[in-house]
């Protein structure tokens, strides 16, 4: 019966939300994003504080950004500073994960894995982590960056936890990675405000669209947070493994 | 001058360390709400650019008088709590120092997408915060009206972006969007839920009873003071600097605040736990300044959010004490508590008494404010329901003082030995900064002129010379 | 068509959160419905034949049709503060369980206050 009023609720509900959101947006439509007129025009061509015209890949110097990526152009130059707060976000949670979970709790044990799993954990592990390592420093040049390549060395810990009964992380270091990171990531900015007289600005040079080497304070931003998420959901994955919860 | 950036950086670099030097965080807590109020004063006005690229494509930071308040007094009330929690908030050093940022984040910034990081950090902080009431199931509870609030804001914002290409706050109030047409009814209200959830509106705020109502003495005060007078003012700014609320809307979100207002101080007459009291006297005031922001009352709205914030972190603080002390927090069980702490006593009756709107405290003159601007404007409805509420709220905690003052039955002689216990609710230090905190109450109540003028729209704040409201001068820039 | 199933992932998440007493049950709903409104921000930024907005040597000048880059930008940022949430509400869970020795909320009876 519950249920029932529930699902009437909602289906109530979801009506009054389609009905009012047909009225301001296509809600049937699908392909009609266009950019002119948006905020994001001035973030493809890049000319926000001036017009450099077309931007070429591999040709283009100096530009305001120098990212080919576009959207990593957005997360560690243009709005980084909601990077900055998404990044603390993250942190926040680990942060409660860990003091919900307890000082004083064991290490869970899990049961024996499989003959397969133990001896390919090894091979993968360091395969995983230096892709880790590569997707979050060519963050400003493929797709990917800070966030996936920092859970993608978070997953090759979680695989050793998987494979190995025994194992145990020591977590200072990662603890002592996380803090510095994340200090080191609003230290950039406020270089940025001594040299260039904004927080978080873009102050070294930024090269030729597509190098590597470009793109000024984005791929040193991105490598801070691929160590600083790498870490901390590293560290949310050895809390969830502590067996008893003290109450 | 100081970059106002720095009051979201200090404390972030702070909560950084204070995982990499544990021992030392608590040193840490303390200093990083000391610097706080200490680079307060020294900001630099106006708007300041992250980044080096200009509104709307970049994110400003805005600091104005309204902002100032705000800053200034959830930093005051932060830090009084911190000191009067010592004990409590070193275990939750790295969580506070995140969550004094994020606060200060969304008092600060002038993007609309930004201010729902910020806004994501300071109730993730306060998920983090309700688990020190033990009581697991609330926490999760406010954790998932939160998310739905957060999915809610997303998709509002959203839509707007779609149709005006902006994210940022003044450029979206440039483009004069007209709020009271049905085309922006719906995102609008998608927006208003989040902000709804937070400062406990009716009926979106399922969570307060359980988070409130198990709070401790550190957790409690935050919550109703900071948080809360926090989300009331953007609120303030939200829906009258970027959405100018007229028409249908405006009238739906002011009856939400005025029924939040009603039931909320009847709920309040019929608890005798005093956390209960306490929080649902917070859900009404909460409503009362919703209504009085959405109809565009802005400086009685500011009034009563400090008046209700300061009291509140007295009467919360105290009574988690309390509860600390004789395991409960019924005042039936609490008679001639402040037989023997007179200070601690006199303190919390002028922090009630502030909050009844009696004539020379605090609470009077921004209630008297909010009347007055209601009568002039040609309101008869809502001044009606204040008073008459204002009976209930006078009964409730007139009766509540009466139990906590005098020991013993009706009747018999007041005496020492009827009170519960002598045991000091705070050592002698505590009670003094808790009873000056209380004497502020009543000097803003004897001098409301000074109090007015300190807070009021048309004259500089601190004797800053700042304008009182960016926004508006930024819209109709570039 | 997009947007509509997207809006309905997120009717379908909060019809899981406020059907289910189960906690690992109402977070998975919290979880369609940041999804829904996930996808429903990308197909606000998307236009018919714009391309993924990475200069590569294929698609090498600014001139071309790119997709919006700041809708895809908020979308990883809830993606994050997703994680983050549900992080948390899986430890509230864990705390729930070991408390209670259940993952009902129903059964826990609303939890009396101390």
């Amino acid at each position: 019966m519950k249920k029932v009023f529930t699902a009437a609720l909602v289906i109530l509900f979801g009506v009054v939300l389609l009905f009012g959101l047909s009225k301001s947006i296509d809600i049937a439509g699908y392909g009609d994003g266009l950019i002119p007129g948006k905020a994001a025009d001035a973030y493809i061509n890049k000319n926000v504080t001036s017009g450099t015209g077309e931007i070429i890949f591999g040709e283009t110097k100096n530009a305001e950004t120098g990212s080919a990526n576009m959207v990593t152009s957005v997360i560690a130059n243009y709005r980084s500073f909601d990077t900055l707060g998404e990044v603390t976000v993250l942190f926040l949670a680990a942060v409660g994960v860990s003091l919900i979970m307890g000082k004083n709790s064991k290490e869970g044990k899990m049961k024996k894995s499989g003959f397969i799993l133990r001896t390919s954990a090894g091979i993968i592990f360091p395969v995983m982590l230096i892709t880790g390592i590569y997707i979050f420093t060519h963050g400003h040049l493929t797709p990917g960056g800070g966030f996936p390549g920092g859970s993608m060395i978070a997953s090759s810990f979680l695989l050793l936890y998987l494979a190995d009964e025994n194992f145990k992380l020591k977590i200072t270091g990662f603890k002592v990675a996380e803090g510095l990171a994340g200090t080191l990531y609003v230290m950039v900015g406020a270089v940025g405000l001594i040299i260039g007289g904004y927080f978080l600005i873009n102050f070294l040079p930024t090269g030729v669209v597509g190098d590597l080497f470009s793109a000024g304070i984005i791929p040193v931003i991105y490598v801070l947070i691929g160590l600083k998420v790498g870490s901390e959901i590293t560290g949310i994955v050895r809390d969830m493994h502590k067996e008893e919860v003290s109450v | 001058m100081i970059n106002p950036v720095f009051m979201i950086a200090i404390p972030l670099i702070l909560a950084f360390l204070s995982l990499v030097a544990a021992r030392i965080k608590k040193w840490l807590l303390l200093s990083g709400v000391l610097i706080n109020i200490a680079i307060l004063f020294f900001l630099e006005k106006g708007e300041t650019v992250i980044g080096g690229f200009k509104p709307p494509f970049g994110i400003n930071l805005i600091l104005d008088n309204y902002s100032m308040v705000g800053l200034a007094l959830a930093g005051l009330l932060l830090l009084a709590g911190v000191v009067l929690s010592l004990d409590k908030a070193d275990k939750y050093s790295t969580v506070l120092l995140t969550a004094l940022a994020g606060i200060n984040g969304m008092l600060l910034t002038g993007d609309l997408f930004n201010l729902f990081i910020f806004m994501e950090i300071t109730i993730i902080s306060a998920y983090i915060l309700s688990t020190a009431g033990k009581k697991p199931e609330y926490s999760f509870n406010y954790l998932v009206i939160g998310s739905i609030g957060s999915v809610f804001y997303l998709a509002g914002l959203v839509v707007f972006y779609s149709l005006t290409g902006t994210l940022n706050m003044a450029d979206l109030a440039a483009q004069n969007l007209s709020m009271g047409t049905p085309e922006l009814l719906v995102p609008l209200f998608l927006i208003f839920t989040a902000f709804a959830i937070e400062a406990k509106l009716i009926p979106f705020g399922g969570w307060v009873k359980g988070v409130y109502g198990n709070s401790n003495r550190l957790t409690g005060a935050l919550f109703a003071s900071v948080y809360a007078s926090t989300v009331l003012f953007v609120f303030g700014r939200v829906f009258n600097e970027v959405f100018a609320l007229s028409g249908a809307v405006q009238t739906i979100i002011v009856l939400i605040g005025v029924v939040t207002f009603a039931f909320g101080e009847a709920a309040a007459f019929r608890q005798v736990k005093m956390r209960r009291i306490l929080l649902y006297s917070s859900i009404g005031q909460s409503g009362l300044a919703a209504a009085l922001f959405a109809l565009g009352l802005i400086f009685p709205a500011v009034l009563l959010v400090i008046s209700n914030a300061v009291s509140k972190f007295i009467m919360f603080s105290i009574t988690g004490k309390l509860r600390e002390i004789y395991k409960t927090d019924d005042y039936t069980d609490l008679k001639g508590v402040f037989f023997s702490n007179k200070l601690t006593g006199i303190a919390f009756s002028i922090s009630a008494m502030s909050l009844i709107g009696l004539p020379l405290f605090f609470g009077f003159y921004a209630k008297l404010n909010a009347l007055t601007a209601l009568f002039n404007g040609g309101n008869w409805f809502i001044p009606a329901v204040i008073l008459l509420f204002a009976i209930v709220e006078g009964a409730y905690f007139i009766r509540l003082l009466i139990a906590l003052w005098a020991p013993g039955k009706e009747g018999e002689i007041a005496d020492k030995s009827h009170a519960v216990g002598e045991i000091r609710i705070f050592n002698i230090k505590k009670s003094i900064l808790v009873f000056i905190l209380s004497l502020v109450i009543l000097a803003a109540g004897l001098i409301p002129d000074l109090a007015g003028k300190l807070i009021s729209s048309d004259s500089g704040f601190m004797g800053g010379d700042g304008p009182a409201f960016t926004m508006s001068q930024l819209k109709g820039g570039e | 068509m997009i947007r509509l199933a997207s809006l309905l992932l997120i009717l379908i998440g909060l019809y899981g959160i406020f059907s289910s007493r189960n906690v690992i049950k109402i977070l998975i709903g919290v979880n369609v419905m940041e999804l829904g409104v996930n996808i429903f921000i990308i197909s606000v930024g998307f236009f018919k034949g714009g391309i993924a907005p990475i200069l590569t040597a294929d698609s090498f000048s600014s001139a071309m049709k790119f997709v919006d880059p700041l809708a895809q930008a908020m979308v990883l940022t809830s993606i994050v503060i997703g994680l983050g949430i549900t992080a948390l509400g899986l430890v509230f869970a864990r705390k729930i369980h070991a408390q209670y020795d259940t993952y009902d909320l129903g059964a826990i009876g609303g939890g009396k206050d101390d």
